[in-house]
């Protein structure tokens, strides 16, 4: 059940209230680089009437505000260095008296980014962008229970979600103004909780630009994982941004990139969070997620060429929303960001964002007296939007003024080339999954497949037809006797608990439990698993069809395996693998797997990676796999990498050539 | 551009008596592939920061004569009796490498490197030693100084960085056609006016003919005004796909 207005509602439905609260003070409204500039504090002030208007929010109630400070010199130092900082605080004084204070201050705007249209020196500039740092990093440190986040009489009144709409600046590098942005408040909060706490922090950029300032800021970082989904850099600002970018030395693997094709709309934008980022929340395994919800990717937005609608939106608004619950136990910073459509999109768009944090039911009109209020507003730049619009290369859409929350279908007319820009995007979302997300992670959470190979994989290994649903053995290790069963169902995972030490995957061992129910589930993936006696899962095998690398081919599989690392060393693994593999179509398919170094636990068991490949190669060695040689991106990565696979004696000649020439082929790279 | 604009200067180095064991450890923890031979080690380690005085270019060691040597010494011949690794960097050294100085043409450098089949050119400067008897011959006396090490690495991040790659910008199409640069002048003119910096700038022409469109990068995020301005003067341009 939703909650309805908090304060009217709460004694009454037996629930607590969301514990949301806003951050909001007027003087951020003075982020105003002028008239002419295409980021107006306008939009904010139109949020904030809208979240009035429509009772979801208040500036008197302090249950649902949570006051800002100013962020230190010495906290933006996390970030920004102190030439830089000296120079904004500089900048930030009225205009000069003399000719060389002039001069000394031009060399200073044309050093740090200043000299351009896109960031003007704005008087002032210091303080304001100060503030909003402050917010972000309150606002980061309330929900992590941080005492830079303030002072609460209980925990429960520690608020587990947190929205900034006036924050969100993410182009700013350490030295550099960059796009409309002088200081990073998201990456000086999340710096700030990194040195503050033992904590692993997950970002996710949905602007339609590149988060290039946050990503450059944590670009080696693993605490760190920074998710952006932009629209191409090919063209549009900044222009990084590619899949390839994945984060360097002990980072790597940390930043993902999704960059979409021009144009794209709600199905295929839906599509994309959906596959892309479960998988990577789980193998993360953060203890808060920050989003950014520019919505400037909004069809009417004037300076970006994404095509969604608040469909889309509000899609990735709940998406947020149910991760920080399932996965960070609620705690979730949401911040604003771009959106320069700025009284169709933006009040609509944030206010979605609260009413969500806050459980509170939306209505479907917006109020007459707030449309009334700024309708002319927009109707005074009308003109100007619909010409920007057009020089950007946008098909015209409906020049009205919403009267909705959620937008009309009908205002939106189909993109001609819509099927050709979801196809792009799908290969671009399956080569991130593909670089990005631990093979366990992916088969518990398939991409849409659109062709679906079988109807159960049970069937297609047993063409015997056998008798009993699921084999089991026992064998005898050192450390005591294990017990093997395979298809395993998920009402017999259900009953089991993981090993502390099983983790590779997805990091926590209920996690990895949680994954494996998920394989359980699925007919098309063939589970195997080790446990005691007593019900504690030591090791599994899965068994999944290829993924979105190996489309088009059939008969071709991917193993993975692991073994809690608490019982390493014993055969455990050698004997689970041979046992899986005990299948009547073993000769009929094609197996493989990958080796990735990442994934590997080489600190534990202390030795090289490239010892631990050979170890692989042996192991998989007993069961008749070799090594090929191959182009696949993520194991031409690394040369510590390997790809293992078995070709079955029985395999059709034509499969096997295909399987081999697709070891070597780079289709979905081809495109990069 | 010349050499000098695209240069590795920090250098790591070694000098021929050190052993190939040290070479290969060294090729290893930094993942390259090429050691300049100097005449004496730098003060500190074998690294060298461009400052200071440049040392004397000895030759060049590569992983491959590493991997030879190697190799060779794991064949039962009867001279080499000694493991590969106790060897002397000075015995399987090029001394006669192609060699190219700060000056030189980066598309001249480029094109040694793609005809030799190279991967690496040390960069000297000459200089004639201040004990230099007077009357000798001027090149029996001038000693190659290393000041840097041009790499294919080096030449693909120089094309990178003349893109514009490594800045936050977008990008802008401008045709020309039958190669008046009109179109291109304007454009540029008007980013001026509107205060937009340019990134970089390219119209190369294709096999000789002139060339029909030039790409802009520009350090925008809001090109609208600057477009809108283009459509005033009848400038065409592609932004993105057209739909």
């Amino acid at each position: 059940m939703r909650m309805g207005r908090r304060s009217k509602m709460s004694n009454t439905s037996g629930k607590a209230p969301a514990r949301a609260r806003l951050i909001f003070h007027p003087d951020e409204l003075h982020y105003n680089f002028g008239a002419e500039h295409p980021l107006q504090p306008a939009r904010i002030a139109a949020l904030m009437d809208l979240l009035e208007q429509c009772d979801l929010w208040h500036p008197k109630d302090d249950a649902l505000a949570l006051p800002l400070r100013s962020a230190t010199i010495e906290e933006l130092n996390l970030v920004h260095s102190a030439k830089y900082i000296a120079a904004v605080q500089e900048l930030s004084k009225g205009e000069p008296l003399g000719k060389e204070q002039q001069q000394r201050r031009s060399q200073l705007a044309l050093t740090y980014g200043f000299a351009d249209g896109d960031t003007p020196v704005l008087p002032g500039m210091h303080d304001v962008t100060a503030s909003i740092a402050g917010g972000s990093l309150v606002g980061l440190s309330a929900v992590m229970g941080l005492p830079e986040g303030g002072a609460f009489a209980t925990g429960d009144e520690r608020p587990l979600h947190v929205f900034h709409p006036a924050g969100g600046l993410h182009h700013a590098w350490a030295d550099r103004a960059s796009g409309f942005c002088v200081y990073n408040d998201i990456a000086i909060a999340i710096a700030h909780a990194l040195r503050a706490s033992e904590s692993k922090i997950l970002y996710i950029d949905f602007d339609a630009h590149h988060g290039d300032g946050v990503q450059r800021a944590f670009y080696d970082e693993p605490r760190v994982m920074t998710v952006s989904l932009h629209e191409t850099g090919r063209y549009l600002f900044p222009g990084t941004g590619d899949v390839l970018e994945l984060g360097n030395g002990t980072g790597r693997g940390y930043s993902i990139n999704v960059p979409l094709e021009p144009f794209t709309e709600d199905d295929s934008y839906i599509e994309a969070i959906e596959s892309l980022l479960t998988p990577l929340v789980i193998s993360f395994a953060p203890d808060v997620i920050v989003t950014q919800h520019g919505c400037d990717t909004h069809a009417w937005d004037p300076l970006t060429h994404l095509s969604l609608t608040m469909r889309g939106i509000e899609a990735q608004i709940k998406l947020a929303h149910s991760l920080a619950h399932t996965y960070c136990q609620g705690r979730w910073l949401a911040l604003g960001g771009g959106g320069y459509d700025l009284y169709r999109v933006v009040p609509r768009a944030w206010s979605m964002v609260w009413a969500e944090m806050s459980e509170q039911e939306l209505p479907a009109a917006l109020p007459d007296a707030w449309v009334e209020r700024w309708r002319p507003a927009w109707q005074a730049i009308e003109q100007q939007e619909q010409a920007e619009q057009e020089v950007m290369g946008k098909s015209a859409t409906a020049s009205v003024f919403p009267l909705l929350f959620r937008d009309r279908p009908e205002d939106f007319p189909a993109q001609p080339r819509r099927w050709s820009i979801s196809n792009v995007n799908r290969h671009t979302v399956a080569l991130a999954r593909h670089l990005l997300v631990p093979p366990s992670v992916r088969q518990a959470f398939p991409a849409a497949r659109h062709h679906s190979p079988l109807a159960g994989l049970f069937d297609l290994l047993h063409m015997q037809g056998t008798a009993t649903p699921s084999r089991s053995k026992t064998i005898e290790t050192p450390k005591g006797a294990l017990l093997l069963r395979d298809f395993c169902p998920p009402s017999l995972i259900e009953r089991l608990t993981a090993d502390t030490g099983l983790h590779a995957f997805a990091r926590l061992p209920e996690r990895e439990l949680q994954l494996l129910m998920g394989i359980a589930r699925r007919p098309d993936c063939a589970l195997t698993i080790a446990h005691t006696p007593e019900g504690v899962i030591v090791g599994e095998v899965t068994l999944a069809p290829g993924d979105e690398w190996w489309e088009g081919l059939e008969n071709v599989y991917e193993v993975a395996i692991e073994v809690s690392s608490n019982w390493r060393g014993l055969g455990v693994a050698r004997q689970l693998l041979s046992f899986a593999l005990e299948l009547d179509a073993l000769e009929d398919i094609i197996l493989f797997a990958l080796g990735l170094s990442w994934h590997w636990d080489v600190d534990g068991l202390g030795i090289s990676v490239f010892q631990y490949r050979e170890m692989i190669a042996r192991l998989f060695a007993t069961q008749g796999f070799a090594e090929y040689p191959t182009t696949e991106p993520n194991v031409s990565l690394e040369p510590a990498n390997i790809l293992l696979a078995r070709i079955g004696k029985r395999v059709d000649s034509r499969v096997a050539s295909q399987f081999l020439n697709r070891l070597l082929s780079s289709p979905n790279l081809s495109r990069l | 551009m010349i050499v000098s604009d695209v240069m590795t200067t920090r250098l790591i180095t070694v000098v021929p008596d050190d052993t190939l064991s040290h070479a290969a450890n060294l090729l290893r923890q930094y993942q390259f592939h090429h050691l300049p031979v100097v005449r004496t080690a730098p003060p500190f380690g074998s690294v060298y920061t461009g400052q200071g005085k440049h040392p004397v270019l000895e030759g060049l060691l590569t992983s491959q004569d590493i991997d030879m040597a190697a190799a060779v010494g794991t064949s039962s011949s009867d001279i080499l009796r000694q493991p590969w690794g106790e060897r002397r960097v000075l015995e399987v050294m090029h001394r006669a490498t192609m060699r190219v100085t700060p000056t030189t043409s980066v598309a001249a450098a480029a094109q040694i490197l793609v005809e030799r089949g190279l991967n690496c050119l040390p960069v000297v400067e000459y200089e004639r030693p201040e004990q230099a008897p007077a009357g000798e011959q001027d090149d029996m006396l001038s000693q190659p100084l290393l000041v840097g090490l041009l790499t294919r690495s080096d030449l693909l991040m120089a094309l990178a960085r003349a893109l514009g790659a490594f800045e936050p910008g977008m990008q802008l199409s401008i045709p020309l056609p039958l190669g008046d640069l009109t179109p291109l002048a304007k454009t540029l003119a008007l980013a001026a006016e509107l205060h937009i910096q340019v990134r970089s700038v390219l119209a190369a022409p294709l096999e000789g003919k002139v060339p029909l469109s030039a790409t802009v990068r520009l350090g925008t995020i809001y090109p609208a005004p600057l477009l809108v301005r283009l459509q005033e003067e009848h400038i065409d341009y592609a932004y993105g796909e057209a739909q």
